[in-house]
């Protein structure tokens, strides 16, 4: 009795699963003519450009049609999805916002498509200088820009006259307005042992005159200027520039303390800006942007971040994603993209943009820390040297190990780290 | 014939357990990462050779353990506590036992974010009411001596109510006979529940431990939510580790090598810990 009831289960769906494949079908040559373009975004970047994809989903009816998946909201979160889709070899997406950290990576796994062939020459060419960067591997180029990105200084305009040049001039001021009174804090920057920490390293060892890996990507971590710039961001919490509490500061609580008018220098990225000029922020009006401090002030930088877009191997539809992406990175999108979110530009030409300049007084400032940018270290192993300067930054900032001590573990692993990868190639 | 009767538990269970431990020993054996293309490359036990060696591994190892041992322990003892207290004949019941479920019921990425709030210098609760007294600041989770703490703090809060949960069902179970007569002939309420609640309760409290053991030693989420590993690498945990060497540095043979290795880790815990439960009770009925 009970086989001939569970025959008969079977049979009904098996009858379900035959009517719901023919609408499926049905519904599928209807559209032949459509080709989909499946696009993961971080879930902020999914709505900030959803009234472009709407738009060119207007225009582009019957022909193209552009489906956004909208990621998670953290950067890593978001690498984790794509990664465990493309192990599995699914082509579910055509296109990947990518992360300037993970171009190497995911270049060298032979997951993206080389744009090369497409970009037509003068295109590249009418980018700012910054937002060329980090897009290339091995001489090849694997991403569109989106959106440029680079650490910036914020300070404060109500608590003195101009911003420190120096390392010596921002301890000192933000240590002395601290003593003062005038704010709880004096700096605050991301000191929690993640990607952030990097950010900030890289570009304050640029300032001190070193750099994380040489040119022939020999590390450099216990070089002098390495020390000195370690020491220097371990003297800020010492003398009380710094809250001891950055040293699990991540961008949103920076952006909380100095929001609230609590301190009085803030490191963080151009998305800041809005942010701080929302209509409950403490401080509307009383804030400025400039680039990080450097001994001698030819080498003061950047840290470059940006978003750009890149092709997927395995997309059928290479031809129609280029398209789309550069319609996503059109000018006009980049204008809209900058008055609606403040993104950063990618082309030059928008930086002398009347109208843009009209609605916000930080573009010369981002186009000059464009010019200035600082890419972190270009290898497929960069999520590795980046996980063993972060954590030994950590435990000297945290007074679990000495400056020399952690700075040179830190170069002793990446050699490590790097040598064992140079040894099999 | 009866074990016909087993095969599509037992079929189940090999799918989705047996299958992958044994891959993940596989691939434990192999070269897989970025240098060889993601391909499987035979590279004959160097991924094991290599964990033996690495300091990282080791210390995380302690932290796990460390982590697992001290809040298991803390929700135990809560855990009792709470399943007494919801077992009496209490007005609003009902209401309360709903209540004390409640963080076991919210998702651990939320709830962490909540205490990485609570724990926030300087507009947490905990800072502002020390600050509010006059104290320093106390940094919980920028101290690397205190932050695995805090970790702590956040997972008994989190899960003591699943093993009062367990133990008040093994509560429910002892007939209220047993205590009366106890009570009739002269013992007092603490000697029954050392003599009559504890070891009635044993069982429940044996299949709650391997339970909370088993997925305190895994922890993932809270930690990479609240610190995500840091300070100073003070927080990570084994789980923490392969995650990183899988997902973020595509090297796959070595991210299973160290889930493989604590699995044999968790299994000698849980070993050490069944043989001295069961040396105790062969001391105590002696």
């Amino acid at each position: 009795m009970n086989n001939i009831k569970g025959l008969k289960t079977l049979g009904l769906l098996l009858v379900t699963y035959l009517f719901f494949n023919h609408i499926a079908k049905a519904e599928r040559s209807l559209n032949a003519n459509t080709t989909n373009i499946n696009i993961l975004m971080p879930a902020p970047f999914a709505d900030s450009t959803s009234g472009l994809v709407k738009e060119f989903n207007t225009t582009n009816k019957g022909n193209i049609r552009i489906n956004v998946t909208r990621g998670p909201l953290e950067t890593e979160a978001v690498s984790d999805l794509a990664i465990s889709t493309l192990l599995l070899g699914e082509n579910q997406y055509d296109i990947l916002l990518v992360d300037i950290t993970w171009l190497a990576k995911y270049a060298a796994a032979d997951w993206l498509e080389p744009l090369d062939k497409y970009i037509p020459v003068g295109d590249w060419k009418r980018l700012a200088h910054g937002a060329r960067l980090g897009n290339d591997y091995n001489n090849k180029i694997y991403r569109w820009p989106l959106v440029s990105d680079m650490g910036l200084l914020y300070w404060r305009k109500d608590l003195m006259d101009s911003p420190p040049k120096t390392p010596e001039e921002l301890l000192t001021i933000a240590s002395k307005l601290k003593k003062d009174g005038k704010v709880k804090y004096g700096y605050v920057w991301q000191g929690r042992q993640y990607e952030g920490l990097s950010c900030v390293f890289v570009e304050v060892l640029a300032g001190f005159g070193g750099s994380w890996l040489d040119k022939s990507l020999n590390p450099n971590l216990d070089s002098d200027q390495s020390i000195e710039a370690a020491n220097w961001m371990l003297s800020l919490i010492e003398s009380g520039a710094s809250p001891k509490s950055v040293t699990n500061f991540a961008e949103t609580e920076v952006l909380q303390v100095f929001e609230a008018g609590d301190a009085a220098f803030m490191r963080n990225w151009p998305y800041a800006w809005s942010e701080l000029h929302k209509s409950d922020s403490q401080i509307k009006g009383k804030v400025g942007v400039t680039s990080m401090v450097s001994i001698l002030p030819g080498n003061q930088a950047s840290t470059l971040g940006s978003w750009g877009f890149s092709i997927l191997k395995l997309s059928r539809n290479t031809k129609e994603a280029y398209q789309v992406i550069r319609f996503l990175t059109s000018e006009k999108a980049q204008r809209e993209l900058f008055l609606k979110n403040g993104y950063t530009p990618t082309s030059r030409n928008l930086f002398k943009d009347q109208l843009l300049q009209q609605h916000s007084e930080i573009l010369p400032y981002l186009e000059k820390a464009l010019s200035i940018t600082k890419g972190r270290p270009q290898t497929p192993l960069y999520a590795q040297i980046s996980n063993v300067l972060q954590t030994e930054l950590s435990s000297l900032l945290t007074k679990q190990k000495s400056t020399i001590e952690a700075m040179k573990s830190a170069n002793k692993k990446t050699i490590d780290i790097l040598s064992s990868a140079g040894k099999k190639k | 014939m009866n074990i016909f009767y087993l095969l599509p538990a037992l079929t189940l269970i090999t799918i989705t357990f047996g299958l992958p431990i044994i891959r993940y020993f596989w691939i434990s054996f192999h070269a897989s990462s970025l240098l060889t293309g993601l391909e499987y490359i035979p590279n004959y036990g160097s991924n094991w050779l290599r964990i033996i060696g690495d300091d990282r591994f080791w210390r995380d190892t302690i932290q796990t353990l460390r982590f697992t041992g001290v809040s298991v322990s803390i929700e135990l003892i809560i855990a009792i506590l709470i399943a007494l207290l919801l077992n009496q004949k209490l007005r609003g019941r009902g209401v309360i036992r709903a209540i004390s479920f409640l963080p076991w019921a919210l998702p651990t990425a939320v709830m962490a974010l909540g205490w990485r709030w609570i724990f926030n210098s300087p507009y947490g609760p905990i800072d502002q009411l020390l600050n509010l007294f006059g104290f320093a600041s106390l940094n919980i989770l920028s101290e690397p001596r205190l932050s695995w703490i805090g970790t702590v703090l956040a997972d008994v809060w989190k899960t003591s109510p699943f093993i009062s949960l367990i133990l008040l069902a093994g509560l429910q179970t002892i007939p209220n006979d047993l205590y009366e007569a106890f009570i009739l002939e002269g013992g007092t309420k603490r000697q029954a529940f050392f003599r009559i609640t504890l070891p009635l309760l044993e069982p429940y409290i044996l299949v709650s431990l391997l339970f909370r053991v088993a997925q305190a030693f895994g922890v993932f989420d809270l930690i990479q939510v609240m610190t995500g590993g840091g300070p100073a690498g003070s927080t990570e945990s084994l789980a923490g580790y392969a995650y990183l060497n899988a997902m973020r540095f595509l090297d796959f043979g070595y991210s299973a090598t160290i889930i493989v290795f604590s699995f044999i880790v968790l299994i000698l815990v849980c070993l050490i810990g069944w043989i001295t439960i069961s040396n105790s009770k062969r001391i105590l009925s002696s």
